[in-house]
């Protein structure tokens, strides 16, 4: 059975996701370039993940379903990266909300692969909880 | 020539044509700037209260009727609307006793703080292209967030004294987490940090500069690092997201490095701006109110600190208008939910979650493609721009002044 991975997530920028989301955030092609993480190989054996394999990224603030991507940089295990969306936002802390910078680039977090009908999250979805 | 307002460096020798109402032919456009200027065609909004279409002076009314009625209204976004509209929002944040903040509260306003008052030594982007033989991206991915920077004054241009040019004359260095996209252009030069690892990254630099030896890093490489930096003539810094996260309140040691720095050659630092006038309004708000951010009107004088800051603020005020921006895709998930349950008035051109969730939808016209007006560029240099499609849109100016009369 596959391991839950703990890992630092980075947010970081990605110039066509970028371009994505200001055609349209509601799109498919800005989800696909959004709800994605891009984990360093050692993470992806872990997890027993393939790219495209849906995870759980969870942690105490709030999860999200995304897809796996294996990174293409050097070595940098427990590091993950995800791009700057509502998606990585539903995981940064509650805590850092007191007037200091928020800790989107830091974010702690545990990955676990998820049951082959669990979907990635939607769009519609993460904004039904902003407005629950 | 159009003036490209996608990013902070408001690139001024675009040429764009647009034919029914579709984009048919453009020049000098990076893809981010593509992509800006083709959403002029999707998904534009519509004046809207509680999802039902209305008319605009309807929508209008009804924000000047929340706004007049709150007790605590915040006024959060300014960083893409022109100088002009950012004016109006400071009067009518003064008019209403309101919270200000804008975008950079919770990214670059720490160091942009530092570059207005003087304590950081800064220069402008023409300065770079001319001289600079060195520049430094430090937590800044300018390949994907400023796609034209390399390519218009950073590393490839001829300058005045860089005649040679990235073939001979000028280096790049990254400093980042990650091997980004400019990180692979220089792979020589990429200095690899750990999350929060900047300011132990700055004390060895501090360390090989003052001939000792550094205490993170491939001691090796740090060296070489710190005979370049010795050898550099004209230097720059270009400091992103990643650096200043890191840092926080270690902005002093980042002083130190440049103190250093500039003790043995020339050194000067532009921060990586995201949003086209998120400088304008730090400039205005700090002439017209002494701070760059952060200020709340109430009681008539302006008053600063981190309770005004729009993360807070969001949790305090009881309705909240938000320009040109979109909170609620941008921000931490606890700020994006107390946004959506605040009476929220949203002024945009295109739809967005923050529209989604807003009581009001006021639409507004693009601020560089349909509506003109000025705005300062990443590096301080103020650019005035002209509509180049015509539209029955109002400017974000104007829609602020009706508001006002409207209170």
């Amino acid at each position: 059975m596959a391991e839950v991975v703990e890992v630092i997530i980075v947010t970081v920028r990605d110039i066509f996701q970028d371009e994505a989301g200001r055609r349209s955030r509601f799109s498919d092609e800005y989800k696909n370039l959004s709800a994605l993480i891009i984990l360093d190989k050692q993470d992806m054996i872990r997890l027993e993940a393939k790219d495209g394999q849906k995870l759980l990224v969870k942690n105490d603030v709030g999860s999200v379903v995304v897809a796996a991507k294996t990174s293409e940089d050097d070595m940098h295990p427990g590091l993950a990266f995800m791009y700057n969306s509502p998606w990585s936002n539903q995981l940064v802390s509650d805590n850092v909300c007191d007037g200091s910078i928020p800790g989107n680039k830091r974010i702690k977090a545990t990955l676990s692969t998820t049951e082959e009908n669990m979907d990635i999250t939607q769009i519609s979805e993460l904004q039904a909880r902003m407005q629950s | 020539m159009a003036i490209c307002t996608g990013c902070s460096l408001l690139c001024e020798d675009i040429v764009a044509t647009y034919e029914n109402g579709a984009l048919t032919h453009v020049k000098n456009l990076c893809r981010k700037g593509h992509g800006h200027f083709q959403a002029a065609f999707t998904e534009r909004t519509v004046p809207m209260i509680d999802g039902e279409q209305v008319t605009l002076d309807r929508a209008i009314a009804k924000a000047a009727e929340i706004l007049k009625s709150a007790k605590s209204p915040l006024l959060y976004g300014w960083s893409n609307s022109t100088l002009e509209a950012q004016a109006a929002g400071i009067k009518l944040a003064e008019k209403l006793g309101a919270t200000m903040d804008d975008t950079s509260s919770f990214c670059q306003g720490i160091l942009m703080e530092r570059i207005l008052s003087g304590k950081i030594p800064s220069c402008t982007l023409d300065d770079v292209r001319n001289y600079a033989d060195t520049s430094i991206f430090w937590g800044s991915d300018p390949s994907s967030s400023h796609p034209r920077h390399l390519s218009r004054f950073s590393y490839y241009p001829r300058g005045e004294k860089r005649q040679k040019s990235y073939e001979e004359e000028r280096t790049c260095i990254v400093v980042d987490v990650r091997k980004s996209a400019t990180a692979r252009l220089c792979s020589n030069y990429y200095f690899r940090v750990a999350p929060g690892g900047d300011a132990q990254f700055m004390e060895a630099i501090l360390a090989v500069l003052e001939g000792k030896i550094p205490k993170v890093g491939d001691k090796k490489k740090m060296i070489e690092l710190g005979s370049h930096l010795k050898k550099t003539k004209w230097g720059v810094i270009f400091p992103g997201p990643g650096m200043i996260d890191s840092l926080q309140d270690k902005m002093e040691l980042f002083e130190r490095l440049l103190a250093k720095l500039n003790e043995i050659t020339t050194f000067k630092v532009i921060p990586m701006v995201g949003h086209y006038n998120m400088r304008g309004f730090n400039e205005l708000m700090l002439e017209k109110t002494g701070f760059i951010n952060r200020v709340s009107f109430k009681g008539g004088a302006a008053a600063h600190g981190p309770e005004h800051s729009a993360l807070v603020a969001a949790k305090t005020c009881d309705a909240a208008l938000v320009i040109g921006s979109d909170p609620l895709s941008a921000l931490p998930f606890c700020t994006a939910h107390a946004l959506a349950r605040l009476p929220l008035i949203a002024i945009d051109p295109r739809r967005s979650l923050t529209t989604d969730a807003a009581k009001v939808v006021i639409p507004s016209a693009i601020s560089g493609l349909e509506a003109g007006g000025t705005a300062v560029r990443m590096d301080g240099v103020k650019i005035k721009f002209e509509p180049i499609i015509d539209t029955n849109l109002l400017s974000d100016e104007q829609i602020l002044t009706r508001i006002m009369e409207a209170i």
